[in-house]
């Protein structure tokens, strides 16, 4: 094979992921990791730079439309990217000293977490009573409706969300992925954030924790030049056409088939790291 | 509120349009030089190469338009969009006089910043 044609298939396959991932909110490093590793077979190492670039790309890529609409809490995301910074530093520390199937084994269980958040229902909480360390924190926030108007909300477990967001934070810094799921379980689950609000601060605080490891791995050699460019490339027209599809699609059906995909690719994850293939 | 969140939008676009365009430049640049080429193997890891993993590698290659250079120059531009995010939302706090969250953001700098300086950058 080519240079010409390594780079453009890497180029239509990290298109194909800044587009699923800005449709399906996953970002684009976790399809970018099975693509480079179970299809192409380059080492994962190489495979946790590249969804590292591709993480701060989407994140930033789309992020700033959200944080223009208004749907980014950034008191929150500032607030928790203490958290998940840390984590994403002792995340870069630990992952030097893991095999290669281990962190295919880990990159699996989050997918398996990933699909189920997927096919989960989404219920918005009803009015939260906010806690008192949320009101001391100016936590509190609103975000606009469908009709213009903008509905105020209120937050709680602020201290549990905190532990969690650093978990999430190692994993980053472990994978190279947003690891969204977490991200968006402690807003959501724990903190009873809004949906909106939990999903696109999740993905505003992305871009930073990305960068805390992403420092590291590029001093390491993790960010290899000839796979950087088509996976940055594409990975960021995809995200820009995957936004402007997203006003016009119906992406729930998208959503379900992908949640099986993600469980398939997960499986093969987990069976390949513990036959130690990778 | 409304113009920190002008700020942070109008810094993350920017910032992301001038890493596309370097690296887009440094991938052309590569392309037309090594583009027949065989694939170089990447199903072993190799480690850091000076050329590309060390920012005096990366800043020379740049200024000498080497493809490697360029494109390593755009993921440095891309590391440095969320950064000058936090760096701006900083300033924007502090003129607020909202000290708290100076403090945060400060936190969130200083974890980012120890962290580089231990990178073998």
């Amino acid at each position: 094979m080519t240079i010409l044609v390594f780079t453009l298939i890497l180029l239509v396959g990290a298109y194909a992921a800044g587009l699923l991932g800005s449709l399906t909110g996953l970002g684009g490093g976790v399809i970018v990791i099975p693509l480079l590793t179970l299809l192409l077979g380059i080492d994962f190492q190489y495979a946790v730079g590249a969804a590292l670039v591709a993480s701060i790309a989407t994140s930033s890529g789309s992020g700033s439309a959200y944080v223009k609409e208004g749907f980014t809490n950034i008191r929150l995301g500032m607030f928790l990217e203490i958290a998940t910074c840390i984590g994403a530093a002792i995340g870069a520390y630990i992952a030097v000293w893991l095999d290669n199937n281990i962190i295919a084994v880990i990159f699996g269980l989050v997918l398996i977490l990933t699909a189920a958040n997927q096919l989960r229902k989404k219920v918005d909480h009803g009015e939260v009573k906010g806690s008192d360390t949320a009101h001391r924190l100016k936590l509190f926030g609103t975000y606009p409706q469908p009709d213009g108007t903008h509905k105020a909300y209120q937050l709680t477990h602020v201290g549990a969300g905190f532990s969690l967001m650093t978990v999430a934070g190692a994993l980053s810094g472990i994978l190279g992925i947003g690891s969204g799921v977490l991200k968006v379980l402690a807003m959501d689950t724990l903190m009873k954030v809004p949906f909106k609000v939990s999903t696109t601060t999740s993905n505003f605080m992305m871009g930073v924790t990305a960068v805390t490891s992403a420092v590291v791995y590029l001093g390491r050699g993790n960010i290899e030049p000839g796979i950087a460019f088509p996976i940055l490339v594409g990975v960021l027209c995809g995200a820009l056409t995957g936004a402007r599809l997203l006003r016009k699609l119906d992406v729930r059906l998208l959503r379900r088939i992908f949640s099986i995909a993600i469980l398939l690719v997960a499986a093969n994850m987990i069976w390949n790291g513990f036959a130690g293939k990778f | 509120m409304k113009d920190l969140r002008n700020t942070i939008a109008r810094t993350l676009r920017l910032g992301v349009t001038v890493s596309f365009a370097l690296t887009l430049l440094g991938g052309v640049v590569y392309l037309l030089h090594h583009g027949g080429e065989a694939a170089p193997d990447y199903s072993t890891f190799n480690g850091p190469s000076v050329e590309y993993t060390t920012l005096r590698g990366i800043l020379g290659g740049a200024f000498h338009l080497t493809a490697y250079g360029l494109i390593q120059i755009g993921v440095v531009a891309l590391l440095l969009t969320p950064i000058m995010r936090v760096v701006l939302s900083l300033f924007d706090f502090v003129r607020q006089h909202d000290w708290l969250y100076a403090t945060i953001t400060s936190i969130v700098l200083a974890v980012i910043l120890v962290n580089s300086l231990s990178s073998p950058l």
